[in-house]
């Protein structure tokens, strides 16, 4: 009986160097070359469904070239990328789309990390508790925002109604300045308080329980062990589980297109949402792969940052 | 023995050819991805169909339409199913449809493409610019010429359905050529309480405003008017463009393509004063998102005094399974009227439907197939069986024939809208146009801007799109 080939080394590379082809096998199959021959197909698909529309994407955007009217795509230099900076509308859309990652990841962070507090603290049900409140982040955002639009319409909405039972009168939820941006802020955090939830749940259940069993025996409060113990111990999960949400909530599109089309005017406007009416509505191709090429630099730098944050709070 | 320099690194050659292999990789996918690269270097101009319908092929073919998701949509497949089969029988009619919001977008990303899931193409009539600008319809002329009878034919709708560069307001160009023929008729008809505001409607637009007045303020729980508000489609901006025909205004001067200084000038001014602190106060709360659906079930509930809405969309409201104003149809009509808009200075009322325009990038077979349909469909008698079938024809016969004045209380009101008709700019921008004013007569309504302030911006916004669709070089906000 041969000896058993051990399943990994250190040096996977010098093993397999000097191990002998197998009988039958070309010498020039080199286990290096089957590495290769395997991981090529998920390479190419990754060249040309990522890196290809990247690469191409900022070539055209630094052209002239629009996908519907053809011609050739004329070399213009930085000229869609100074129009969409200077531009008083995508300045506009800017401040909605800050207003929104800020009202909608902070309301979720608040709200996804209390319910997390409060079911780490329960022994029974947890479970069943935990998967009932994972369902709105298993939904399709256009399904969740088809069923909130039903329910916030003024007239026969569902929210409405309630409001109106206790006496309050009808809001116009979806078709007025504040209360439409509140409302796309509200569906957000309603799917997506989950998530911060099962982030920061996994955190807490990894807090060591001989810190609260010190902090017992000093008789420190239940107030002092929150700020001592648990939320250092939970921050630096939480906050990647932040950075996620930023970054989603960033391009938002899809709440915004079925829950006020942008409207009322342009006052939800999002920066995804204004790239697609230039995209598809004027079909100025060159300018919306600036203004997408810009927000994944956007996204990119601010993320740096965040992860350097993150660094150095763990080296601390 | 292999060497052990190769282990860990590669060598020099190993990595040359490796990254010529990745190089190679990039450029067959870029060549997959671009196509054969034809498109990109030739200025588009839309491809001519035959004089002469050529020879049909005797295989099953499936004819393929695209449109928006509404009731003619159903009713044109199941009649071009029911009786184009009758003389094809080999010929199958799909109608896709997808959401109003995403009818252009569904459309042109296709046209970008090159390549079209569908044959015909119902294009808005404000789509013909685009299409055929950018050469993605076939150009019609010499087929009509053969093949359609044009002298029966109201000459405005066949300019409208499908003449590019459009004609003036209610003539036709007989020299300009022909992309698309009628498929369906529509404008605006007003939808009238008669037990609440009685059997004779209002004449004028301060008529029409004082009776939904009255009528709120008499029947609690119902407001005056129900009207499109909403900031997708085109839906708010008919709306105004509606009011500002009545008022006296115009859109553009097409012929020094001018738009700032004409839209909001005294008479632009004067409807949108009209529709925001005159009309907008008698919807109901809540209404600023209201267009098509939504203001046929505040009708069909009985929640509106006056409503406006599109012809074609209109044939739901006699359904007795749809409607709480009746148990039967007879009873629903005895409750509601349809009439032509009020007039006030002028007698405007806004031009809707669709042509039928064949794709440039469907195969020659489906290209062929497309013809014949379209000259069968132009028939005086398939147009009479069209208007029986619940469509809305555009032969002077068919409208004028009793198989359409007698299948729907509102018929008779789009035969007397016809000479009355103004349509939008049929122009390759037409997308941004009818954008930019949408969102701002949606914010003016909604109290996000100040009406005057929303119709200076129009007026600035679509003259810079205008103005820059001549211009080479960045842009394109």
């Amino acid at each position: 009986m041969s000896e058993p080939v051990p399943l990994t080394t250190d040096h996977p590379g010098q093993v397999a160097s000097t191990t002998p082809p197998a009988p039958g096998r070309s010498r020039r199959l080199s286990d290096r070359w089957l590495a290769v021959t395997f991981i090529s197909p998920a390479m190419l698909l990754l060249l040309a469904m990522s890196v290809f529309p990247l690469l191409w994407a900022l070539y055209l955007s630094f052209t002239d070239y629009s996908a519907t009217r053809g011609g050739p795509a004329n070399f213009i230099g930085f000229g869609n990328y100074t129009a969409i900076l200077t531009s008083a509308q995508v300045h506009t859309r800017a401040l909605t789309t800050l207003i929104y990652v800020v009202g909608a990841v902070g309301l979720q962070t608040v709200l996804g990390f209390g319910i997390a507090y409060l079911i780490s603290r329960r022994t029974h049900g947890r479970g069943v508790l935990t998967t009932l409140f994972l369902v709105p982040m298993m939904l399709s955002p256009v399904v969740v925002g088809l069923f909130w639009r039903f329910m916030l319409d003024a007239q026969f909405g569902v929210v409405n109604s309630m409001l109106g039972s206790i006496g309050l009168g009808q809001v116009e939820w979806l078709t007025r300045q504040r209360t439409a941006l509140l409302s796309l802020i509200v569906v957000d955090t309603w799917q997506w308080t989950p998530f911060i939830m099962l982030i920061a749940l996994a955190g807490l259940t990894a807090v060591p329980k001989y810190l609260y069993e010190a902090a017992s025996i000093d008789r420190a409060s239940e107030w002092f062990r929150f700020r001592t113990i648990t939320l250092p111990l939970v921050w630096p999960l939480l906050l990647i589980a932040v950075m996620f949400r930023a970054i989603e909530a960033f391009r938002l599109f899809d709440l915004v297109y079925i829950l006020t089309n942008g409207g009322p005017g342009v006052s939800t406007e999002t920066l995804s949402f204004h790239i697609y009416k230039v995209a598809f509505l004027g079909f100025n191709t060159g300018t919306a792969s600036a203004y997408g090429i810009l927000m994944v630099l956007v996204v990119i730098v601010l993320t740096q940052f965040y992860l350097r944050y993150l660094n150095k709070l763990k080296e601390g | 023995m292999r060497s052990p320099k190769r282990i860990g690194r590669m060598s020099a050659p190993g990595r040359k050819v490796r990254l010529a292999t990745a190089a190679m990789l990039l450029v067959a996918t870029t060549v997959t991805a671009c196509g054969d690269g034809k498109d990109d270097g030739e200025k588009a101009s839309a491809p001519k169909a035959p004089a002469t319908i050529p020879e049909l092929t005797k295989d099953p073919l499936t004819l393929s339409f695209i449109w928006f998701d509404w009731p003619p949509a159903k009713a044109l497949e199941a009649f071009a199913n029911a009786e184009y089969k009758k003389e094809r029988p080999n010929a199958t009619i799909k109608v896709n449809t997808v959401p109003n919001a995403n009818w252009h977008d569904a459309m042109f990303t296709q046209f970008a493409a090159r390549k079209t899931d569908f044959d015909i193409a119902i294009l808005d009539s404000q789509h013909i610019g685009e299409a055929v600008t950018n050469g993605n319809i076939l150009d019609l002329t010499d087929f009509v010429k053969e093949n359609i009878d044009v002298a029966a034919y109201n000459p405005y709708l066949l300019a409208a359905y499908g003449q590019f560069p459009q004609a003036e307001t209610g003539k036709r160009d007989e020299n300009a050529s022909l992309y698309g023929l009628p498929l369906l008729g529509d404008t605006w008809t007003m939808i009238y309480r008669k037990d609440l505001i009685g059997d004779k409607p209002p004449q004028t637009w301060d008529q029409m405003i004082a009776a939904a007045e009255k009528c709120q303020a008499d029947n609690p729980g119902v407001s005056g008017l129900a009207f499109h508000q909403a900031n997708g489609s085109d839906a708010a901006a008919v709306t105004y463009n509606t009011v500002n025909g009545v008022y006296g205004g115009n859109l553009w001067d097409s012929k020094t393509r001018k738009i700032d200084g004409v839209i909001n000038d005294a008479a632009g001014q004067e409807a949108m004063d009209v529709l925001v602190n005159k009309m907008k106060p008698l919807t109901a709360k809540g209404s600023g998102n209201w267009f098509i659906d939504e203001v046929n079930a505040a009708v069909a509930q009985g929640k509106a005094c006056i409503a406006f809405n599109w012809i074609a969309a209109s044939g739901g409201l006699l359904d007795p399974k749809q409607s709480t104003l009746g148990t039967t149809r007879e009873q629903i009509l005895d409750k509601l009227g349809f009439a032509t808009l009020p007039s006030q200075k002028t007698n405007l009322v806004p031009l809707g439907g669709m042509g039928m325009h064949v794709s440039a990038y469907s195969a020659t077979a489906n290209q062929t197939e497309a013809l014949n349909f379209m000259k069968w469909f132009e028939r005086a008698d398939v147009q009479k069986k069209w208007a029986a079938a619940g469509g809305v024809p555009s032969r002077t016969d068919a409208l004028e024939s009793p198989e359409f004045l007698n299948a729907g209380p509102f018929n008779q009101v789009y035969t007397d809208s016809v000479p009355r008709m103004r349509d939008m700019w049929n122009v390759p921008e037409y997308a941004r146009l009818v954008d930019i004013e949408n969102t701002n007569v949606n914010a003016a309504l909604n109290g996000a801007k100040k009406p005057k302030d929303a119709l200076d911006d129009i007026a600035k916004e679509q003259q810079s799109v205008l103005d820059s669709s001549s211009r080479k070089g960045g842009g394109g906000l």
